[in-house]
């Protein structure tokens, strides 16, 4: 699994996650997603589209992340590229009612530019 | 039609203990696909077994820690349907995963509301077709099962 990110010009962070966030490797990423969600200047797109597996402790960093990034007035939204899987563990754990997901890169980053 | 059972249920013994979670997907992966199991539904037993095996690691207690984990692969093959069983065997505190009673929270209404428990169990309920339960000498017994469809 990996993590890594880019900013871009408009005040949107882009954190891309890779590979199997199972118990074992959501635990190895969800420091560095905290930090990376809390130190965002306004807005964070979470690219799941190169996520294999997501276990409920990735769920967790995500939920996490949200949560602290909304409290700083920011919003996280999520991008999936046609992932059953990871569409399917989103919506089993109601997190897609949560954070908003969406499949089009340019909307996601429209929505995470909007103010909460 | 009998039922018909295609190969022996397979094991393997972990320890209870994260860094063994990585090597009982890798068995089950294995033995799934060496069993036919079609990927998808590898895939859904995988999820599984990750929250149940994250589970018992974090909240079975000093008798889950200090012992083994056996996990029990089976298909079985009737014409046209097939189940995929995976048994769970932990030694940690009495919990039944399959009770209604250790259901899933309720889904917050908002972000700010969200907690973070429970999410392991909605998982399971939703990638598994059927979960049972029994405790038996000190140990936990969950059974998930898979079914899909196949030509006869």
């Amino acid at each position: 699994m990996g993590i890594r990110y880019e900013d871009v010009t408009d005040g949107v962070r882009r954190i891309h996650l890779f590979g199997r966030l199972d118990t074992v490797g959501s635990e190895e990423i969800a420091g560095k997603l905290a930090s990376l969600a809390e130190s965002a200047k306004r807005g964070v797109v979470v690219y799941l589209s190169g996520v294999t597996f997501l276990s409920s402790m990735g769920i967790r960093a995500l939920v996490s992340a949200a949560k602290a990034l909304q409290a700083r007035g920011g919003r996280l939204v999520l991008h999936v590229d046609g992932s059953d899987v990871v569409v399917r563990t989103l919506e089993a754990t109601g997190v897609d009612e949560l954070i908003p997901v969406f499949d089009d890169e340019d909307e996601a980053e429209r929505a995470a530019m909007t103010s909460v | 039609m009998p039922e018909r059972v295609e190969r022996p249920r397979v094991e393997l013994t972990i320890r209870a203990d994260a860094r063994d979670a990585r090597r009982a997907s890798e068995w089950l992966e294995s033995s799934a696909r060496d069993q036919g199991v079609p990927p998808a539904h590898i895939v859904r037993l995988d999820h599984c077994l990750d929250e149940v095996l994250a589970n018992v690691f974090m909240h079975g207690g000093t008798a889950a820690l200090a012992s083994s984990v056996l996990l029990q692969l089976g298909v079985r093959r009737r014409p046209g349907v097939c189940t995929a069983e995976l048994v769970v065997v932990d030694a940690g505190a009495e919990f039944d995963s399959s009770a209604s009673s250790n259901g899933p929270t309720p889904k917050p209404a908002s972000l700010a509301e969200a907690g973070l428990g429970g999410l392991g169990l909605a998982m399971i309920r939703s990638f598994s077709d059927d979960l049972s339960y029994r405790r038996s000498d000190g140990q936990n017994h969950l059974t998930i099962s898979v079914r899909w469809t196949e030509a006869a």
